[in-house]
């Protein structure tokens, strides 16, 4: 592959957990072999390697190390990954570093470690505040897990923080959210992350509610709770910039904003993801072939993919309605030189009489429904 | 073959029996031993070849073979086995076949004994004055009770001096007997050379070169190449091109005489023409009379097939054509619905007549269908003392114009074990049914008849009656006749818009719970739109029953960062390629699998 890309985010998956949530279809594996991550650090150290040499006059706006569970690393793990980033790319100045850590996998110790490593922001997956919802969800932490985790991330320094909290959860009350954003905000976290428990088909969870085991709230419900926690949310002077994203005045995750705005990022790790010059990348998944391929100095690509001009107009469109300002006119006439109206006259025109799409001068963007119904919206841009 | 000419030695028969008794595999034995076929050629049910009737292990269209016998005294015969299809949607084919014939072997399984289609063809036999030879078969099963089974067959009305015979077609057993009562026990063909021709027709195969290929049996007279010959009932003329037999290859004689079965060819274009029952005469030389027995069939069953794919309307138009110029009992007419594009009603003589043109269209046409809710063919008396015909109920007049309607009813009969009567009757009496009859064959075994609107047993009723009788019922049934009934139009409105093909008729008392569950069952399948819509069944002008549908509220993914970006493009990708597949009622998508499985649902 040949990259001209001036700048980049840059993703490095870590696919451990402690155990599998339920829920999750998220790639992560559960592992006793304590030789595994030493043996995945080294073939990330060699993927960065390869990628520094064809990307070298790039330099990169952003890192998220995500996963699986990051923190469940060592400290000095982590910090030998930031090292290795910082030995081989150029580095903007006071980039956003992020590294997503679970309550009960981190500590005092490793949260200073990764503050003195150059990491400057904690993605702290919390969930909920209610241990009887955690336990049903699979989690393994409890709220006074969350608390103390919280509390260390704040000692060791951090001033950019942010929690994910779960809604839509089985047998979850309206009040039950309400007491847990009211509790998230209590922490004046800078960012947080709202997401509906989403069925992904295969997981343990898909299976409990299709044998009708477990029961979801309804569609209605859930709708309820969606619009309740963006009142709360806003009242507490959370922006709702993103469809499942809300931070306090200039604290939007700036490594998050680069996928909405359908600019490139570099994957690194397995069964991660990349989108460089308009194609998009995927590694193997195979723990044991991405560490081999890589033995062998060979990028462990499992496909690639590479959009048609409709594809990517499209892609362009439905990220960047994602979020909430929308998309500027002006953006996609500079990026395919062409009026959007030229190419999508008529989804435009129907969502607006249906009321799912505003158009303001200089942007399009989703009304209130529309909001709710997105994939509706979507759907209309693709062929 | 000049050896047998005399029609002393001549034997006309079928082989009738239930539905897998085993009639093709006596079939096949008999061909075996008549040596009318090699082992080479062997392959089973050598009668049935059509796929689908070797897989469904039935026999739709008859054939006749000739064969050759020699007897254990050393005498030649002919005997012509005319196979007959086993199914009731046929059975005025059967009775055709039936009367092309001296006698008739009648197979019974030693295990399952005598069923509903056993005494339904022994009736249709009796009627026609054939000699009935019993075969009590699958000896050989571990299950098989020989001696209760010709305990129940001598309790068949006209059956209690009939011979008897066992044998096992799979094994090969019992065989040469009943060849040998075949010249004993069935009558040589009667009838004169002498006089005008007398030709019946049995059957017919249609061929794009040769037109109708008809299958005769000769009652009287003779027929051959070159000769002048009508069709009495419609007095059109034609010159016989060809007469033959199937040996079971077709094979051409010079001519065709009193007693003898065989097939004709005389450029007929049109199977309308000929049709089953007809008899064929010299044009110049008549017949006084036509053979007895001759009706016209007409369809009963309707249903309308749609392509799924709307580009397939013309291949299923050309299929139907095709289909039709070989089964004169299908009837079409092109008809288009809002929700389900161009398509045709077709009429059929059953249910399973339906079926089996459904799975032809679909297999040998490769034709995707959607086939319609089946109807009956009503009869509406109208005012003004007109009678309108409508097999499809968004056809129905307003009710002020009716005066009355009418509907096919049935005799059915069943046979089935005494334990489970219980429940069947239930079900008939809830079907509308009206008992007539019951009596025991043996201790736990009993006949039971119902008179009953065929309209009932349209929608899942033999998968019930399996399933109440753990699979041992067994149904038989005739149609008797229009008799006047309380039926009305329940139409169904989707957002305020009538949805024809969902439209029903059905009895008064009926009504309004068939309209309640298919409001519900709507609300479960139509997919909630951008606003709320509401169901209704209505008649005459009353809603009698309503769901909504409510507005869709919610359709999110939540989460969308990089490693999700092609798979949720994808996801949305499909759930577009589904909307695009939805048919529109009005402003409101349906999607087409809820369509038919509305369809289906009674």
């Amino acid at each position: 592959m040949n990259m001209s890309i001036r700048s980049i985010g840059l993703y490095i998956h870590i696919p451990f957990c402690f155990s599998k949530c339920p829920y999750c279809d998220f790639f992560s594996i559960v592992t006793t072999d304590e030789q595994l991550p030493r043996r995945y650090l080294t073939a990330i150290r060699r993927e960065l390697e390869i990628y520094s040499q064809k990307i070298k006059e790039s330099e990169l706006l952003s890192i998220y190390i995500g996963g699986g569970t990051p923190t469940l690393l060592e400290g000095k793990q982590l910090e030998e990954i930031l090292i290795n980033c910082f030995r081989y790319f150029h580095i903007r100045e006071g980039m956003e570093i992020t590294v997503e850590g679970n309550p009960g996998t981190i500590d005092k110790e490793k949260v200073k470690i990764l503050c003195q490593a150059g990491v400057n922001r904690i993605s702290l997956g919390a969930q909920s505040f209610n241990d009887k919802v955690l336990k049903k969800i699979g989690r393994i932490h409890s709220k006074q897990d969350i608390l103390n985790s919280y509390q260390w991330i704040r000692e060791a320094g951090f001033n950019n923080v942010n929690l994910d909290i779960m809604f839509a959860l089985p047998g979850q009350s309206k009040k039950d959210l309400e007491k847990t954003l009211w509790e998230a905000v209590q922490l004046k976290p800078e960012h947080i992350s709202l997401y509906a428990l989403s069925i992904e088909p295969g997981t343990p969870l898909a299976y409990l509610i299709e044998k009708g085991i477990i029961k979801l709230p309804s569609d209605d419900f859930s709708n309820e709770l969606f619009s309740t926690a963006i009142d709360i949310l806003s009242a507490y002077g959370y922006e709702h910039y993103e469809i499942s994203n809300f931070a306090l005045p200039g604290k939007r995750c700036i490594h998050n904003e680069l996928y909405w705005k359908n600019q490139s990022y570099l994957g690194i790790g397995a069964g991660a993801s990349s989108y460089i010059d308009g194609k998009r990348y995927q590694n193997y998944r195979d723990l044991s072939k991405y560490i081999l391929l890589l033995d062998y100095g060979i990028l462990p690509i499992a496909y690639q993919e590479i959009l048609s001009l409709r594809e990517r107009m499209a892609e362009k469109v439905i990220l960047q309605l994602r979020m909430m300002d929308g998309l500027a006119k002006e953006d996609f006439q500079e990026q395919f030189k062409v009026p959007i109206e030229k190419i999508f006259y008529e989804p435009l025109q129907k969502l607006k009489e249906q009321g799912l799409l505003a158009e303001k001068e200089t942007h399009y963007f989703l009304t209130r429904r529309g909001i709710s119904l997105a994939n509706n919206v979507f759907m209309e841009f693709l062929d | 073959m000049n050896i047998i000419t005399k029609v002393e030695n001549i034997r006309n028969f079928s082989i009738i029996a239930h539905i897998d008794h085993g009639k093709s595999t006596i079939a096949d034995r008999i061909l075996e031993l008549t040596e009318a076929i090699s082992p080479r050629e062997r392959r089973e049910q050598i009668l049935d070849n059509m796929d689908l009737e070797r897989e469904k292990g039935i026999t739709i269209k008859s054939k006749a073979v000739r064969l050759l016998y020699k007897s254990l005294h050393g005498q030649h015969y002919i005997f012509n086995l005319i196979d007959t299809p086993g199914h009731v949607d046929f059975s005025y084919e059967v009775s055709r076949s039936l009367a092309a014939c001296e006698g008739a072997l009648l197979v019974v399984d030693a295990a399952q004994g005598v069923q509903a289609q056993t005494i339904a063809n022994v009736q249709m036999a009796l009627e026609n004055n054939l000699s009935i030879i019993t075969v009590i078969n699958k000896i050989d099963l571990p299950t098989a009770d020989p001696e209760k089974v010709s305990k129940e067959i001598k309790n068949i009305k006209g059956l209690e001096d009939s011979p008897i015979f066992l044998a096992s077609a799979k094994e090969g057993t019992g065989i040469r007997e009943i060849l040998e009562a075949i010249i004993q026990y069935i009558p040589y063909p009667r009838g004169s050379l002498s006089k005008p021709l007398q030709a019946l027709i049995f059957d017919s195969v249609y061929n794009s070169y040769q037109g109708s290929i008809v299958y005769v049996r000769i009652v009287n007279g003779l027929v051959k190449p070159g000769m002048k010959i009508l069709t009495m009932s419609n007095q059109k003329s034609y010159e016989v091109s060809e007469v033959g037999v199937f040996t079971p290859k077709r094979k051409r004689v010079e001519q065709l005489a009193v007693g003898e079965v065989g097939y004709l060819t005389a450029g007929f274009k049109d199977i309308n023409l000929t049709k089953v029952g007809d008899t064929i005469t010299n044009a110049d030389y008549s017949a006084e009379q036509q053979l007895p027995g001759y009706k016209k069939v007409t369809p009963m069953v309707f249903c309308s097939f749609y392509p799924v794919e709307n580009e397939d309307y013309q291949n299923l138009k050309y299929a139907l054509e095709k289909l039709s110029l070989n089964d004169s009992a299908i009837s079409y007419i092109p008809e288009n619905s809002p929700a389900l594009g161009f398509g045709f009603r077709c009429g059929f003589l059953g249910l399973l007549h339906m079926e089996i043109i459904q799975e032809r269209l679909e297999r040998e046409y490769k034709i995707q269908l959607i086939a319609t809710t089946p109807s009956v063919l009503y009869r509406v008396h109208l005012k003004n003392k007109q009678i309108m015909e409508i097999n499809n109920p968004s056809l129905l007049p307003e009710i002020n114009v009716i005066d009355f309607i009418e509907e096919p009813f049935i005799v059915l009969t069943l046979i089935s074990p005494g334990q489970f009567l219980g429940g069947i009757m239930e079900l008939l009496q809830d079907r509308r049914g009206v008992f007539q009859n019951l009596e025991y064959l043996d201790k736990d075994r009993a006949r039971l008849v119902y008179q009953m609107p065929l309209n009932e047993i349209m929608l899942d009723f033999y998968d019930r009656i399996k399933s109440l009788s753990k699979g041992y019922a067994s149904i038989d049934y005739q149609i008797i006749g229009y008799q006047r009934s309380m039926l009305m139009k329940v139409d169904i409105l989707v957002n305020q818009e009538v949805v024809d093909n969902l439209s029903f008729i059905c009895h008064k008392d009926k009504a309004y719970e068939r309209a309640r569950k298919l409001v519900d069952n709507l609300k479960t399948v139509i997919p909630h739109q951008l606003f709320e819509v509401p169901i209704q069944a209505r008649i005459n002008n009353k809603i009698i029953a309503r769901s909504t549908v409510k507005a869709l509220k919610k359709n999110v993914l939540a989460k969308c960062y990089g490693g999700d970006i092609t798979r949720k493009r994808k996801l949305l990708e499909k759930q577009k390629a589904g909307k695009r597949r939805m048919k529109r009622i009005g402003k409101v998508e349906i999607p087409q699998e809820a369509f038919m499985s509305i369809l289906k649902i009674d």
